[in-house]
């Protein structure tokens, strides 16, 4: 068994509980193997650039190699890249775990996934229970490699009262680092919280390099989740993301997605707005050049009545680039007066730049509201013609146009200072 | 007093997708001056405006003109602007996305630039449009909206006639060729326009309706059809339009 299903030496080999789930693991990807361009969830979006027999995984071994005892990495860092807001920062460097000191308030625990596994039963609970291994095979692999990543609770009624930024960076300094991170994000009834999450490179833009997330959230009643997340990967690297979210009674869930990153993408989103009232907002934003691919893959199930969903994206593709959008709202038979929209939009900024939009509707209930958009094409001639004849030189109209197009997704961030962020990394 | 032409057109002659549209037209517009063109539908009237503005799609054939003594047509349509000549649009183009404050600002500092004078910041620019906003009844509202998504005709003609008086312009074409505008837009453009009239500023009024010219009121009226002018006269030439219609002059061809 060559390729991504390696032998690795991985912490709490003796648990006998861990060490049967990463074995299904490594049986439900063994039983899928790679995606193909024959696989109907990756048939636009090949992943044509996975030869992953060179990729290297992360193991408690390469962590002290790369880390040192003290956990800190030891190849050349720039200066401490932080957010331009105040927030509670954890950082991972190369996968591995930075000790931040981090002084939470009362009822909000952060801790390594690890240790949750070796100190805490709830943890059984919540891993692995919301991820169908047996259909997402890199959800497989992150389950065969399980070790890190973190363990997030927010105990009932706790507001966080800054933004939780988990923030992820890759140094050059390991050349084709396999890394798979399990997050499970729990918030009990009535909590609220913003989570941000990072990902991008320090050094050489050409290193190649492979993350493989998943994130497991559970939003309890009346609880509420803002999710932004930021991908910048080095431009050969590889960077697939399955965040599974269950959310119950009046329970919400908004996500922003910003990518702009990486050689061959995927930032999926599973939401199961499994009880009534519950709600999910899935947006993002992707801007491209290069040969890249970015996935945006969303599958949204309403199960139970008067559920709501909201879908915004919004793609600028240049060079020889590719947007693939498959968005999918699933209504189940007893989720009656439900509501589910979903709007795509793609600009083309050459003539090789390619989008492929998936739009799927499965509606198996009567009285519900549900619709679709999918649209792209090229900067209007007329609106560019108007700036340009009140002065404006060319490209900087070309520029005016293309940050107006992500201007209604953006819209979308409530958090101004996180907005704001963002749009000033999408420039 | 000898006159300094600001536009010359001479001989020429356009086309739009294969089609001859401007066949021959002569006409020369001094500093100062109002010249209105009128014509029946379909003459091309508004491809006149398109053609002195730069606006791609129209491909000149044959002819010259001159603006300022420069040679226009190769001239982008940014450097023309910058340059001072203005199209008042007959129909504005919406542009989602983009604040009209923020669409002013690079506007305003991109002619400036141009000018040689220093670019307003953000808050020197936003004390300026606000102030010169309230003169044409543009709120403060108005003005943090998208370019013209959702406006009504006249807000649609209130924003054009605000970039008019900011970016004083030499040179101002007013297309309202076939526009069935109300009176009260009609009037709101016409007041931003006459406020604009100066001894070297030079206005072109294309229009199917006599209507117009009597809040314009031109030094010289000539009548455009089949491409180009068929008759020149002053601004009686309007009234007479008025009682006899186009069909003599169609007929000419």
């Amino acid at each position: 068994m060559g390729g991504l299903l390696q032998q690795a030496e991985l912490p709490g080999a003796n648990i006998p509980w861990l060490e049967a789930l990463r074995e299904k693991g490594r049986r439900a990807f063994a039983a899928q193997g790679m995606p193909t361009a024959k696989t109907e969830a990756w048939k636009y979006t090949r992943p044509r650039d996975l030869q992953t027999d060179d990729f290297v995984i992360r193991t408690t071994d390469n962590d002290k190699k790369c880390c040192g005892e003290a956990g800190h990495c030891s190849c050349e860092k720039q200066e401490e890249q932080s957010l331009p807001f105040e927030c509670y920062e954890i950082c991972f460097e190369n996968g591995c775990l930075q000790h931040n000191h981090l002084h939470l308030p009362r009822g909000v625990t952060v801790m390594p996934l690890m240790e949750a596994i070796t100190e805490n039963d709830e943890i059984k609970a919540y891993l692995g229970k919301s991820v169908d291994i047996e259909h997402y095979p890199f959800a497989a692999l992150n389950t065969a490699y399980l070790a890190g990543g973190l363990f997030i609770r927010i105990a009932g009624n706790t507001k966080l009262d800054k933004p939780l930024a988990v923030l992820n960076r890759t140094h050059s300094c390991h050349e084709n680092l396999f890394c798979n991170l399990r997050n499970i994000i729990v918030l009990e009834s009535g909590a609220e919280a913003e989570l941000i999450e990072s990902f991008t490179y320090d050094g050489a833009e050409k290193s190649r390099y492979f993350n493989n997330i998943v994130n497991e959230i559970y939003i309890g009643r009346k609880a509420s989740l803002r999710h932004c997340k930021f991908q910048n990967e080095a431009f050969k690297a590889v960077h697939v993301s399955l965040s599974q979210v269950k959310v119950r009674e009046g329970g919400n869930y908004e996500s922003f997605c910003l990518q702009r990153g990486a050689n061959l993408a995927r930032n999926e989103t599973k939401v199961l707005l499994t009880e009534e009232q519950a709600r999910a907002e899935v947006n993002a934003a992707y801007i491209m050049n290069g040969w890249a691919t970015i996935d945006t893959t969303t599958d949204i199930e309403h199960l139970s009545p008067q559920t709501y969903s909201d879908q915004l994206v919004r793609g600028i593709v240049g060079g020889n680039a590719k947007g693939v959008f498959q968005g999918k709202i699933h209504i189940a038979p007893e989720a009656v007066k439900t509501e589910g929209t979903q709007q795509h939009k793609a600009l083309l900024l050459t003539d090789t730049a390619e989008v492929d939009c998936k739009p799927e509707l499965e509606i198996f209930a009567d009285d519900v509201k549900c619709s679709h958009g999918a649209a792209s094409g090229e900067l209007d001639e007329e609106q560019l013609f108007y700036l340009r004849s009140r002065g404006i030189g060319e490209d900087e109209a070309r520029q005016i146009l293309i940050d107006a197009y992500l201007e209604d997704v953006f819209a979308r961030i409530r958090s101004e200072k996180i907005k704001d962020w963002l749009v000033s990394l999408s420039g | 007093m000898t006159k300094t032409p600001l536009l010359e057109i001479e001989d020429l002659y356009a086309r739009v997708a294969e089609r001859e549209i401007i066949k021959g037209l002569n006409l020369t517009i001094n500093e100062g001056e109002v010249h209105a063109v009128m014509g029946p539908n379909g003459a091309g009237k508004s491809t006149l405006s398109y053609v002195l503005c730069g606006k791609p799609g129209y491909e000149i054939t044959g002819g010259k003109i001159r603006f300022k003594g420069m040679d226009l047509l190769k001239m982008s349509p940014e450097e023309r602007a910058r340059e001072g000549m203005f199209l008042i649009m007959q129909y504005p183009v919406e542009i989602p996305g983009v604040p009209v404050t923020t669409f002013l600002k690079h506007s305003v500092n991109a002619v400036r630039k141009h000018r040689n004078l220093p670019e307003l910041d953000t808050m020197e620019f936003i004390k300026f449009v606000r102030e010169e906003g309230k003169k044409l009844g543009i709120s403060a509202d108005m003005l943090k909206r998208p370019v013209n998504v959702g406006f009504s005709g006249g807000e649609k003609k209130r924003l054009e006639t605000l970039q008019l008086a900011i970016l004083k312009p030499c040179f101002a074409i007013l297309d309202e060729a076939d526009s069935g505008l109300d009176i009260d837009a009609l009037k709101v453009v016409a007041d931003g326009v006459n406020a604009e009239r100066g001894e070297h500023n030079s206005l072109l009024v294309i229009t199917h309706y006599q209507r117009l010219l009597n809040y314009i009121v031109p030094d010289f009226v000539h009548i455009f059809a089949d491409g180009h002018i068929v008759k020149s006269g002053g601004k009686e030439l309007a009234q007479e339009l008025e009682e006899t219609g186009y069909a003599q002059f169609v007929k000419e061809k």
